[in-house]
């Protein structure tokens, strides 16, 4: 798909392409119309093509079944529609290439039909995968109960032996190597910067060949269970029934579906970075992904060849293994492990990738040796090449091939390890989050390690020899693949979550189950390391006496993972639904997925985003990765990043206080901050706390801060928890009057914050004179009031109060007063105390109202007043305030004093108070 | 590492990345490159059963003795010969069509190469379908007979799929008009994909019938 579609709606390509969407019903009719279509074309083409060829018997089970479920399959995918637009294409039909009526999802309808959005398809994959998890997972603990006592629990031997094969065969075809497709789908085209993957229709293809995959393994074992293990040797495979048959071709369509995939990641790699992005500043994930996806165009192949091998073998008679006749066996687990040894690797780099973006993003620091990362991943990939024979030492296998696979097998715990230590260098001295995808990716890093400890043991021809087919290789695989891709699924699925649903997931469920499952994990597995070196064999219903103890213990241990998974789909499912609302950015990531809305929107980035830095430049002042730009019906421009660490400033009365205010700009200059006030108000009126807000917000921009502010109705205590909740505070300013006038220290809520928040909280302690104090700000209105007599009119200050509301304003109160002879007479006294005392009523109204006031009184006249207001003020506005019937006459000195300034005329009510009295006295 | 400043102007506004990057090769064509790399390694662990199974034959008689007549089994070389002059002269029919249209834009040619090209791979289709039918021994008949038939089987339904693929670029061209000499890429992807299943074909022949 070409890349320049315009993102806001389906309407503007032209015409042609606005098709009334189908509903759900007609696809999925068509669907199964087209699946007995395809059964039954099966048969036809099967009898005629044996009965022409003169094949006796007519009749042979096996092909038919084949047949059949290759038809069915074909047909089913055609059915829901995959091939629609093809089939257009072939017979000659105009097409749009920028047909976008199967693009993006408006109700959960969209997700049960091929779509070409790869959101949607990121997420259809996640969730059909997570499906595959926990029918894998049901069969493991059926494993588990059967291996509780030794002899017979619950099934016989040989379906036990379907247990384990149902179990491997899903977990790694349906669940770990797909599930990574899925969540890499969802980000990875964020991640550079496209709008959607180079290949849309061929991407929902690559979905719908899983689906048909995962629903062939599924309802294997209604034809017979499969029962010789993921890896299917012959001779054994050989003796399987339909459900093998089912098996080897659900390989087919998941190879199919992977190949496909990982060519689309291939070429939107290559091709579809947005500008700026060169190799060196693509997020490692992106690395991981172009990599994997280059061992599965290569490597896949092999396992698809070997299981058609396999399977014409069973079904049809050839000698691909038959000895007797000129086959070879062993030939089978070269071919297989060609494939299935980098096919581990398939299974572990997307993890990898994983990792180092939740690594770098809770660590806060860029991540230690981008480029040894991103090497090793390639070096491990092409030397995954050159050891699968580590998996056939004792196979009988030409014995020279076995020092050189060693030393291969080897060799790869060398980049691995540069991996691991690159990680641990990027956690050392930084400023750790424990977040639940933190926890995963640091247990990870502890269990995967033994893992790959395990696995030098495994690769050392000697021990091998001594711990092959053993429970230690079950220890091996489970530390590497539940230790290593599965805990990398659940942190990438818990760090994405919140792109991907637009809410956030519970973090105290998210930590129950990192611990259930991290602690059942080591006390499951670990054991079987024991278990192994002392002999007792795997996959094997069975096992000796002495062994009873320990089995009984890891059966009882693996619930413990049961539990964690509950509470981890509880949450899932529950926080998909009411979580709170996510923000763009909530972990504060650097990568483009962050700087878009969540989930993002249509297609993604309304204008190419432009790449400037690397991805991982945490803690470095003013760096930044890139520049995402809004579209021009949101009037253009950056969209801001939300990159800086938040400091959460908490005030009432002292909002606009200019103590408060330089304090915030003196912070401000020491690092990458922004700002965001809340005031917490209990009163029924929050104009007045509007007012200050405004007020500050005013100052705070024009000095160039990144702040931003609301007025909240509840107590301090709820809102810190609200805000908290929503975002990633870094820091609380709590601004209170000093002890004593402080009705917020009286409830002792420094210390409360400080405890219930865990972060750090600066105490600010403002006098109350300070804090309602006028700020010198350009952007904020100086307006001078001179009045007198009327002054302490109620009109006067609703006057004063609505010009607030229309801008950003302080006041200067001036009261003017021309006494005549000597001037400290107690008759001048009184006469400017009572002038100081309707002054003073002014100013405390407005500063109730929420206006940063001050005032004094003034020896001289009118002219001198404006006089005042100009020089030491530096006015905007003066208003000369009157009572009805009075006039101060503006003369000539009057407008000479005035100057540039703005002169008004305002009449008061001449009501000293309101008829109920209610803003006097407070 | 530092940060850069960028000049973000109007030339950003509109275009998406295809536009921006120039690139030499579309992404269609690209992308059967690497589904091209992909079945070479398909093909490749058919070979790997043909060798190993050839390798570990008995008495080192290659091709090996067909139990029931006590003979060896004979492939027949020269038709089989004969027949992949035509696989490799469709190559250089398409080409040729290819060719023309880039040069003069001259689709008439293109469809002309194409129509012959296809009629070159029907006739190999055929006379292999011959082959199959008098060769004397089945993919049941020893390991041989299985590597035997996978292989020239596999490369068989890659000369359907070219053909489907070629047919398709005609109907296109035919119907439609498409095809330019700089907008091609469903052309030039199958036409990839036809010298690829040509060169298979060509290895499969020196290794399997001539070695
Ligand atoms: C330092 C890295 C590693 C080394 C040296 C290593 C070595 C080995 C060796 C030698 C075996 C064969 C044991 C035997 O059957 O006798 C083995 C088995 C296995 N390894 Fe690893 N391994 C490593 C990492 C991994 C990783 C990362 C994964 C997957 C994510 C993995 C998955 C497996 C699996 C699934 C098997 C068992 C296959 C089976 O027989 O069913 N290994 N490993
Ligand atoms: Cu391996």
């Amino acid at each position: 798909m070409a890349t320049h579609a315009p993102t806001h709606a389906h309407t503007d390509h032209g015409p042609g392409h606005h098709v009334e969407p189908k509903p759900l019903g007609y696809w999925w009719k068509r669907a199964f119309v087209a699946t007995v279509v395809g059964v039954v074309l099966a048969l036809g083409v099967t009898w005629f093509v044996r009965w022409a060829w003169g094949f006796h018997p007519l009749w042979n089970a096996g092909v038919y079944w084949t047949m059949i479920f290759i038809f069915a399959g074909i047909g089913f995918i055609i059915g829901i529609g995959c091939f629609d637009w093809w089939w257009d294409y072939l017979r000659g039909r105009r097409v749009g290439f920028e047909d976008h009526s199967m693009h993006g999802a408006t109700s959960w309808k969209d997700y049960l039909r091929p779509n070409t959005d790869h959101k949607v398809i990121g997420i259809q994959y996640t969730v059909l995968t997570f499906i595959a998890f926990v029918i894998g997972g049901l069969y493991a603990e059926g494993v588990r109960a059967q291996l509780a006592q030794p002899g017979e629990q619950f099934v016989n031997g040989q379906t036990y032996n379907g247990l384990f094969s149902m179990h491997a065969t899903i977990m790694i075809f349906g669940f770990v190597i797909p599930v990574f497709s899925g969540l890499a789908n969802y980000v990875l085209p964020l991640m550079i910067g496209a709008k959607d993957m180079a290949f849309p229709r061929l991407n929902a293809l690559s979905f719908w060949l899983l689906v048909v995959a995962v629903a062939l393994l599924v309802f294997a074992p209604a034809f017979g269970v499969f029962t010789s293990g993921w890896t299917a040797y012959p001779p054994l495979a050989l003796q399987g029934t339909t459900g093998t048959t089912m098996f080897e071709i659900a390989i087919q369509f998941a190879g199919a579906s992977t190949i496909a995939t990982a060519l689309n990641f291939m070429v939107t790699i290559v091709t579809m970075r947005a500008p700026g992005m060169t190799v060196w500043r693509m997020p490692l994930l992106v690395w991981a992904n172009a990599t994997t996806s280059a061992l599965v165009v290569f490597g896949t192949p092999f396992i698809a060849g070997s299981q058609i091998m396999s399977l014409t073998d069973r079904v049809m008679g050839t000698n691909f293994f038959n000895a007797a006749n000129g086959g070879d066996v062993l030939m089978y687990q070269h071919v297989f492990w060609f494939y299935s040894h980098p096919a581990v690797y398939i299974m572990m780099l997307p993890g990898f990738g994983i990792v180092s973006e939740v690594i770098a993003t809770f660590s806060r620091k860029p991540i230690f040796g981008y480029r040894a990362i991103a090497f090793s991943t390639v070096a491990i990939a092409i030397l995954g090449f050159g050891v699968w024979a580590h998996h056939m030492f004792v196979s009988g296998m030409a014995s020279w091939i076995r020092i050189p696979m060693m030393m291969t097998t080897v060799l790869i715990a060398v980049p691995t390890g540069i991996k691991i230590f690159s990680w641990l260098g990027t956690m050392w001295g930084g400023k750790i989050h424990l977040k639940t995808p933190m926890l995963f990716a640091m247990g990870f890093l502890v269990t995967f390690t033994i893992g790959g400890l395990s696995g030098i043991y495994l690769g050392t021809l000697t021990t091998d020899i001594a711990t092959h087919s053993t429970y230690f290789i079950v220890a091996h695989i489970h530390y590497v693949f539940f230790g290593g891709s599965v805990m990398t699924i659940f942190a990438g699925t818990y760090y994405w979550f919140p792109k991907m649903t637009g809410r956030m997931y519970n973090e105290t469920l998210g930590k129950w189950h990192f611990w259930l499952t991290f602690v059942g994990m080591n006390l499951t597995f670990f054991p079987m390391h024991w278990l192994g070196t002392q002999g007792m064999p795997r996959r094997v219903a069975d096992y000796a006496p002495r062994f009873a103890n320990v089995n009984l213990f890891i059966s009882i241990a693996s619930l413990l993972m049961v539990a964690g998974t509950i509470v981890f789909f509880y949450n899932m499912i529950y926080s998909w639904a009411k979580g709170a609302k996510a923000p763009w950015n909530p972990w504060r990531g650097r990568t483009l997925e962050w700087m878009v809305s969540s989930p993002p929107s249509l297609f993604n980035f309304d204008l190419t985003p432009q790449v400037v830095g690397g991805p991982y430049q945490y803690g470095i002042p003013g760096a930044r990765h890139a520049v995402v730009f809004a579209g021009p019906e949101l009037g253009g421009g950056e969209l801001t990043e939300t990159d800086k660490r938040l400091v959460l400033i908490v005030a009432d009365q002292a909002v606009a206080s200019p103590a408060l205010i330089d304090d915030i700009r003196r912070r401000n200059a020491e690092g990458y901050w922004r700002f965001t006030y809340v005031v917490p108000s209990t009163v029924d009126d929050h104009r007045a706390a509007e007012r200050r807000l405004q007020t500050a917000l005013a100052v705070l921009s024009e000095s160039g801060i990144d702040a931003n502010g609301t007025v909240i109705d509840a107590p301090p205590m709820q809102v810190i928890d609200k805000v908290m909740r929503e975002e990633n505070v870094h820091e609380i300013i709590l601004t209170t009057f000093p002890l004593g006038s402080s009705a917020w220290l009286d409830q002792d809520l420094v210390d409360r914050v400080r405890k219930a928040t865990g972060i750090g909280v600066t105490h600010v302690t403002i006098l109350p004179s300070e804090a309602r104090a006028t700020v010198a700000s350009e952007s904020v209105a100086r307006v001078v009031i001179i009045a007198n007599y009327g002054i302490d009119d109620v009109g006067l200050a609703a006057l004063i109060q609505k010009r607030a509301d229309e801008q950003p304003m302080s006041a200067i109160v001036l009261c003017p007063l021309s006494l005549e002879g000597p001037s400290t007479t107690p008759e001048t006294d009184a006469v400017r105390a009572e002038a100081s005392g309707r002054t003073a009523t002014l100013i405390a109204r407005l500063q109730e109202a929420g206006i940063q006031t001050r005032g004094e009184i003034i020896d001289g006249s009118v002219t001198d007043a404006i006089k005042v207001a100009r020089t030491a003020h530096h006015a905007n506005t003066v208003l000369l305030a009157t009572r009805p019937g009075d006039r101060i006459e503006i003369t000539e000195d009057i407008t000479a004093a005035a100057g540039q300034m703005n002169l008004e005329q305002v009449t008061t009510n001449g009501q000293t108070s309101t008829p109920s009295g209610a803003s006097e006295g407070r | 590492m530092t940060t850069e400043n960028v000049t973000l102007g109007a030339d950003l506004h509109g275009g998406g990345p295809a536009d921006e990057q120039p690139r030499h090769m579309s992404q269609g064509t690209f992308a059967m490159l690497l589904f091209l790399g992909s079945e070479a390694m398909l093909f490749a662990s058919f070979f790997t059963a043909y060798f190993m199974v050839r390798f570990n034959v008995a008495n080192n008689v290659w091709p090996p003795i067909d139990p029931v007549t006590g003979k060896k089994y004979v492939l027949p070389v020269a038709v089989t010969g004969v027949n992949t002059l035509f696989l490799v002269s469709s190559s250089f029919t398409l080409w040729w069509g290819e060719h023309r249209l880039q040069k003069t834009g001259d689709r008439k040619s293109l469809e002309r190469g194409l129509l012959v090209t296809i009629f070159l791979g029907l006739t190999f289709l055929v006379i292999q379908f011959n082959e199959y039918w008098h060769l004397g021994f089945s993919p049941r008949d020893q390991a041989f007979g299985s590597t035997f038939y996978s292989l020239t089987g596999l490369h068989g339904l890659h000369v359907i799929v070219g053909l489907t693929l070629l047919t398709i670029c005609y109907v296109r061209s035919r119907r439609r008009h498409e095809f330019t000499a700089e907008r091609a890429t469903v052309l030039w992807a199958s036409s990839l994909y036809w010298h690829f299943v040509d060169v298979v074909w060509v290895i499969l022949f020196c290794l399997v019938y001539l070695l």
